[in-house]
């Protein structure tokens, strides 16, 4: 399943760059995200939830820096798993930065996202769907948090 | 594990529910059960609320309205000679769900509580303005059925809420009909129509199934349609007005540009069937 967006901040490349390499934004940012934590300079470990009507899943992510170029380029991948119910998920992420005219910032993202396990079953369809609708929220929230504080 | 509870009574299930933060009711377990086994869902407590009275059967109420208890089995909804007319569509959909044994089992209640976007009692109360009766911990309300899906398996119940009943207003004397496309016949729908002509046959009401996460009806187009039902142009700007409103999913069952390439032709096709029914009546 691929997910991808683009959204404008109006804030420089250079604070956009710093903040989306900041665990404590992103917490805040990410949609049912409870806690990120900096395992090394390269992999961050993230525990997020997610509900789609009367289905609730907990992660255990694992999100490893693969190779970023700054201020413009992160290569990411996320890998993870439910506790106690067998649910795989991982995903391939790609996230560029590029100045606009306006002195803003243009964020284009891209994931590649498979789920395996019980939640598989359930339909990738929704989850799409949900996937878009989390993507929302968190552009609204980052751009508020990099916006207000600017 | 799981504790199955039999209040006998609704007050009792409310506050089962409302004393077990993980319980959900059961009612038929079509959908529930297999969830559950399929690992999708957990709960603490299941609430069930077959031995409770009165959540069964479909009256005549005195002013005519059609009244549906919860609990009411699909195969009853279908087999019951009081979904006339602008209501008939009730009964056919009800007869299109699954199979045999689903029907025998699943209940109104329980599907329109599970609010699967492909599930085919949503459209058709939709269609003939079904209103949900609710009770839960701060008494008894009721839910228009256009205001009722939320989200993806969102609705505006809130939690330790039960769906007691569906109430209808009086049939019309006009034809209805339900219609859906499915991959093979007892499957959920790909995309699916329910649409009733008006009494005068000069307009009609209509929701499209499984084309985004409720069913979609705008009854401002429905208003300027009226009178037009035989100028395919005027046909046609309707369906692109609902077509404007889907938000279909690629699933298994069909992409999301095959999903809204059907509603044009399902709305067409089924007026063309319920004008013809109002010609021959």
């Amino acid at each position: 399943m691929k997910i991808a967006g683009t959204f404008e901040v109006d804030a420089p490349q250079d604070r956009v760059w710093d903040k989306v390499r900041d665990p404590e934004l992103m917490v805040q940012c990410i949609p049912g995200c409870e806690s990120i934590e900096q395992i090394d300079p390269m992999a961050y470990r993230a525990k997020v939830s997610v509900k789609v009507g009367p289905i609730s899943a907990r992660f255990n992510l694992v999100v490893t820096v693969l190779s970023e170029e700054a201020p413009h380029t992160v290569i990411s991948r996320t890998s993870g798993e439910e506790g106690t119910r067998a649910s795989v998920v991982a995903s391939d992420n790609v996230l560029r930065l590029e100045p606009t005219a306006t002195g803003g910032t243009r964020v284009s993202y891209e994931a590649d996202v498979s789920m395996t396990g019980r939640l598989g079953k359930f339909g990738l369809g929704i989850f799409r769907k949900k996937a878009d609708q989390l993507a929302e929220v968190f552009v609204g929230t980052f751009r508020d948090k990099l916006e207000v504080a600017a | 594990m799981t504790q199955i509870l039999f209040p006998e009574t609704l007050d009792q299930a409310v506050a089962l529910l409302a004393r077990h933060d993980e319980a959900r009711p059961i009612a038929g377990g079509t959908t529930l059960v297999a969830m559950r086994n399929a690992g999708l869902v957990d709960s603490s407590h299941l609430v069930s609320l077959d031995r409770i009275p009165g959540l069964r059967g479909i009256e005549r109420l005195a002013d005519g309205r059609i009244r549906v208890g919860a609990m009411t089995r699909h195969a009853d909804t279908a087999a019951s000679d009081l979904f006339t007319g602008s209501l008939a569509v009730v009964r056919k959909a009800a007869g299109m769900i699954a199979n045999k044994v689903v029907r025998n089992m699943g209940t109104m209640g329980g599907s329109v509580a599970n609010a699967d976007p492909a599930a085919d009692y949503l459209p058709a109360l939709a269609c003939a303005d079904a209103v949900l009766s609710v009770l839960g911990p701060d008494g008894a309300r009721e839910i228009p059925i256009l205001t009722y899906v939320q989200d993806w398996y969102e609705t505006a119940l809130e939690p330790g809420e039960i769906l007691t009943a569906i109430t209808f207003p009086a049939p019309e004397d006009a034809p209805s009909a339900y219609r859906k496309i499915a991959r093979v016949s007892g499957d959920y729908a790909t995309a699916s129509c329910a649409m009733a002509l008006t009494p005068d046959g000069q307009g009609l009401r209509v929701a499209i199934g499984a084309c985004g996460p409720g069913p979609i009806r705008d009854v401002q187009a429905e208003a300027v349609l009226h009178g037009h039902l035989q100028d395919p142009q005027a046909v046609a700007e309707f369906a692109a007005a609902l077509v404007a409103k889907a938000d279909p999913v690629d699933d298994v069952r069909g992409s999301a540009d095959y999903r809204l390439a059907l509603i044009p032709r399902l709305i067409a096709s089924v007026l063309s069937d319920l004008i013809s029914a109002k010609e021959a009546a």
